[in-house]
């Protein structure tokens, strides 16, 4: 009984989500940028398109040219909830969520890791678009 | 002897009963396959696609996958060791050829060649006999676009649920 018990905290401990806001997780990606960040150099990067990864070229590849609507994976096509925020409000609250899909879909994409630059402007973009 | 109330209410009891009995039973086509506990298998395994039902491939197959998760059908899916050890314990008693496996999974686990350990669902023999009647036009439709995203058209899968009554053909 007491070990039930305890494997029910520990599994709801272990599944607690970590509820921040999308601000709080850019102000987090901002810091760890040395303090910037721009919605700006943000869209450049979410809608440029590269040579060096797998099959999605861009990050709209999969998250089309608009962040409010659903996307679609390249490959195996599930249908993708919207990324932005005032889509989908689930996005961008977790921040290990958002550090395992940057590493990922930057991957994917760019053949390489980004920035924690790249990581804050993107963010900054996602939260400015209404 | 005439038709009492008692005879009367006896004859609706047991046809009650007989229709309960027949409504409530395991129908031969139930095309449901347990899924894992929680959500670390759909979070983990149905983010870029359908959360599989362990029950679709050997535990050989799901060992082959999980030990070259950096090379996942051309993209590196690789987890952490903690969650890789907490999704190869969850998944691996609901293989198709766990002792514990259904007859639907045992239908599966028996196309599938003992020394084989395939890695597409989508290429066993029950897939292609349950799939004949889906025109080769349908695969492409833009929200469709290939059989690994059964999710299209099988609208419970994170339930395990493919039950022929549930789909729903995206135009």
């Amino acid at each position: 009984m007491t070990r039930a018990i305890l494997l029910g905290l520990l599994l709801a401990a272990s599944t607690a989500a970590r509820a921040d806001t999308p601000q709080q997780v850019l102000d987090m990606l901002s810091q760890q940028a040395g303090g910037s960040a721009s919605a700006v150099r943000g869209e450049k990067l979410f809608r440029a398109k590269s040579t060096g990864g797998g099959e999605a070229a861009s990050c709209t590849s999969c998250h089309t040219d608009d962040a409010r609507a659903r996307g679609q994976h390249v490959k195996t096509h599930k249908e993708i909830e919207p990324l932005a925020p005032v889509a989908n409000k689930e996005r961008f609250t977790d921040p290990a969520k958002v550090e395992k899909w940057f590493k990922r879909n930057c991957m994917e994409v760019l053949a390489r890791a980004c920035t924690p630059q790249e990581k804050a402007d993107f963010t900054a973009y996602m939260l400015s678009v209404r | 002897m005439g038709v009492t109330i008692r005879s009367l209410f006896l004859l609706i009891l047991g046809v009650g009963l007989m229709a309960f009995w027949i409504g409530s039973g395991r129908a031969d086509g139930d095309a449901v396959l347990p899924m894992p506990a929680g959500k670390l298998y759909l979070n983990e395994c149905g983010g870029c696609h359908t959360a599989y039902a362990p029950g679709f491939l050997p535990a050989r197959s799901w060992k082959k996958m999980l030990g070259d998760l950096a090379n996942h059908f051309g993209e590196d899916a690789s987890l952490d060791d903690a969650q890789l050890g907490a999704i190869e314990k969850a998944i691996l008693p609901l293989a198709a050829d766990t002792p514990s496996a259904t007859l639907l999974m045992r239908r599966i686990a028996s196309g599938i060649g003992p020394t084989e350990a395939p890695q597409r669902i989508s290429g066993s023999p029950y897939f292609k006999y349950m799939h004949d009647e889906v025109p080769s036009s349908f695969w492409k439709r833009a929200k469709i676009g290939s059989p690994a995203n059964c999710a299209a058209c099988h609208t419970r899968t994170s339930e395990g649920r493919y039950f022929e009554r549930e789909v729903s053909i995206p135009k």
